[in-house]
């Protein structure tokens, strides 16, 4: 009885946990044409500023370093050929340098290749040049509103510098952290790591498989206990003992309750055993443990309590 | 089957999966002999199904994340962006554009804005009676002094290496701020004050160096013909086409208006292309023909000659079917 209440509270509250997941996490789900679904998750502006950053830096490094291989081939005043070349290189640099790499690095500029971030549409898929490009050129829409020098003192009128904050309310404005740019074309930045593959966690307690060999053969593990054993034991190692056995009493007070196991096994003890029951040991079909469990049931459990728990 | 069991079993193909991935994320070996290739897409769709069935295969959720991770990364492999296609460019800047033009009331509307002050701007600085330092206070001292230091000598030519030189800073200078024209016209204001501070200027500028008194009306006016009506347009039509993004969000009719912002920039950016194609024009001619020594009669012809080239481009290929009659 205390099991199923548990059960049904536990799916309630994963189903209610990872709808507020969804809404706390920042990612997207996109439905690949094999319709298969997997999230990414959206970069925002301390991810993206980052890039940005880098590819100014880039730009105006390539800028320079061109100039002065030009400047060096063309004699030091220049001649009109190698101005003009630095004129329009600055001109395409500023407009298009972001359209053109995103189009032909397949949604990535240097800057963002560094942070590990790409530009896709909103349904996950990749741009076209024509998005790339501009996405790109309405950055200017982002800068608003311009700043002149002069408010920090008394400066020439000449330079005006941006300061983002259209961009910035913008991004805080809608849940995928698109800028102006990015709503106007349908896209958005997502965040592209490389993955880690785990381990299956094991409990290293060897007490873990003798525990597991007592639980009836005929419980079966729901799907959502499953996914909440297998949570709990890749967690578990970040716990003090405390911490785990007040957690793990949500489920494990019922479980032996209903295995019959004494009362003082520990609830730990009790949620590996059944995680390594499910994940990693072969569910015994024949049970030979059945009728002897009566006799081991004593030492074994014993053995089991944990020493330090209260 | 238990996880561990299906976890080894997998794991190679995920594994292979991850360096194919890789490699074709790396710069230089990104191109795969054509067996991985089929290998690479069968391997994701393995993926793809395993992702599916973590669920039911009761995955741990640190296996799921990695799942996802490495069907994104694949996808994002596999999927790539699409690159221009050139072949439609020609298509869209001499058929779809001009149609679109005819009948854009953003651009009308832009282009009674602009000739509208800058007309009126013209003459405030012409007169002197109305307001009579108008143009000293448009246009300011020092520009109005460098305007005629400028223009105080007949155009002769410069040597060719200051016109190509020129031609880099027109080609940068005026596409910059047609672009930034387009682009405030998002915001409506910003789009709006660059049009009109532009027409005002230009219109100061025209005004003043035409009054009888000035000096230096002859040169100036041998130098502004050849390139005028390609650069005027430009701008006019850069502002159109950005004072088109405005209305398409604050009047979407029956669109969302991120959708009508969306569908109408998609429409708008070939304008633009357009407006940039007629920047270099201008560019070209006012770096190459309006500083030359070129008689007076030749400039005014250049003039005549692109007048007619843009008012065919509006009229003749912009008319409604009137394309498709020329070409067959």
């Amino acid at each position: 009885m205390g099991v199923n209440l548990a059960f049904g509270t536990g799916l309630a509250n994963n189903r209610s946990m990872s709808t507020a997941l969804n809404q706390l996490d920042t990612t997207i789900q996109v439905v690949t044409p094999e319709n298969i679904a997997f999230d990414y998750r959206v970069a925002g502006p301390f991810r993206r500023l980052p890039a940005f950053l880098l590819d100014v830096a880039i730009r105006i490094a390539a800028f320079f370093l061109i100039g002065l291989i030009i400047s060096f081939f063309a004699g030091a005043g220049g001649s009109g050929l190698a101005v003009a070349v630095i004129l329009i290189g600055w001109f395409v640099s500023e407009w298009f340098y972001g359209g053109l790499f995103e189009t032909y690095w397949n949604g990535q500029t240097p800057g963002k290749r560094i942070m590990g971030l790409r530009v896709l549409t909103t349904d996950g898929q990749p741009i076209n040049g024509l998005q790339a490009v501009m996405r790109n050129v309405f950055r200017t829409a982002d800068m608003y509103p311009m700043l002149s020098i002069q408010i920090l003192g008394d400066l020439p009128p000449a330079y005006i510098f941006p300061t983002f904050f259209a961009g910035l309310a913008v991004m805080a404005c809608n849940r995928q952290f698109q800028r102006v740019g990015d709503l106007v074309c349908g896209t958005l930045v997502v965040i592209e790591e490389k993955p880690w593959l785990t381990e299956v966690a094991k409990a290293e307690d060897p007490r873990t498989a003798a525990l597991a060999e007592l639980l009836p053969t005929d419980f079966r593990v729901s799907r959502s206990m499953a996914q909440t054993l297998s949570s709990y034991v890749e967690r578990r190692r970040y716990f003090t003992p405390a911490r785990r056995r007040e957690i793990a009493g949500h489920l494990g007070e019922p479980l032996l309750q209903r295995f019959g196991l004494p009362s003082d096994t520990s609830y730990d003890l009790l949620l590996c055993a059944l995680y390594h029951r499910t994940f990693i040991s072969d569910r015994p079909e024949e049970s030979p443990q059945r009728e002897s469990r009566s006799q081991h049931d004593q030492p074994v459990s014993s053995g089991l309590s944990e020493g330090s728990s209260p | 089957m238990k996880v561990v069991e299906l976890l080894e079993s997998r794991r190679r193909q995920w594994k292979t999966l991850e360096q194919m991935t890789d490699r074709l994320q790396s710069r230089r070996r990104n191109r795969l002999p054509p067996d991985d290739l089929v290998k690479f897409a069968d391997l994701y769709r393995a993926a793809c199904a395993d992702l599916a069935l973590a669920d039911a295969y009761q995955l741990p959720p640190s296996t799921t994340q990695y799942l996802h991770r490495l069907v994104g990364r694949a996808h994002n492999q596999l999927y790539r962006s699409h690159k221009f296609d050139f072949r439609h460019w020609g298509k869209i800047l001499l058929h779809d554009v001009p149609e679109s033009i005819f009948r854009d009331r953003c651009v009308q509307v832009a282009f009674c804005l602009f000739w509208g002050v800058f007309l009126t701007s013209a003459a405030l600085a012409y007169q002197q009676t109305m307001w009579p330092n108008y143009a000293q206070e448009m246009l300011t001292e020092p520009v109005i002094s460098q305007l005629e230091s400028n223009f105080s000598e007949p155009l002769t030519g410069r040597d060719p290496d200051a016109d190509l030189a020129m031609a880099g800073f027109y080609i940068r200078h005026n596409t910059s701020i047609g672009l930034k024209c387009f682009v405030g016209g998002l915001l409506v204001i910003p789009g709006l004050f660059i049009t009109v501070f532009n027409a005002a200027h230009l219109g100061a500028a025209f005004g003043y160096m035409a009054r009888p008194e000035v000096a230096e009306s002859q040169n100036f006016f041998q130098f502004v013909t050849a390139h005028g009506p390609f650069e005027l347009t430009a701008i006019v039509l850069s502002a159109g086409a950005g004072l088109r993004l405005g209305v398409a969000w604050l009047a979407p009719g029956r669109w969302g208006r991120l959708a009508s912002l969306r569908r109408t920039a998609r429409e708008a950016m070939p304008l633009m292309g357009a407006a940039m194609c007629m920047f270099f024009l201008a560019a070209m001619i006012e770096a190459f023909i309006s500083p030359s020594g070129l008689p007076y009669w030749f400039k005014a012809l250049v003039a005549v000659v692109s007048s007619g080239a843009l008012l065919f481009y509006f009229l003749v290929l912009g008319l409604p079917g009137g394309s498709s009659r020329a070409t067959g």
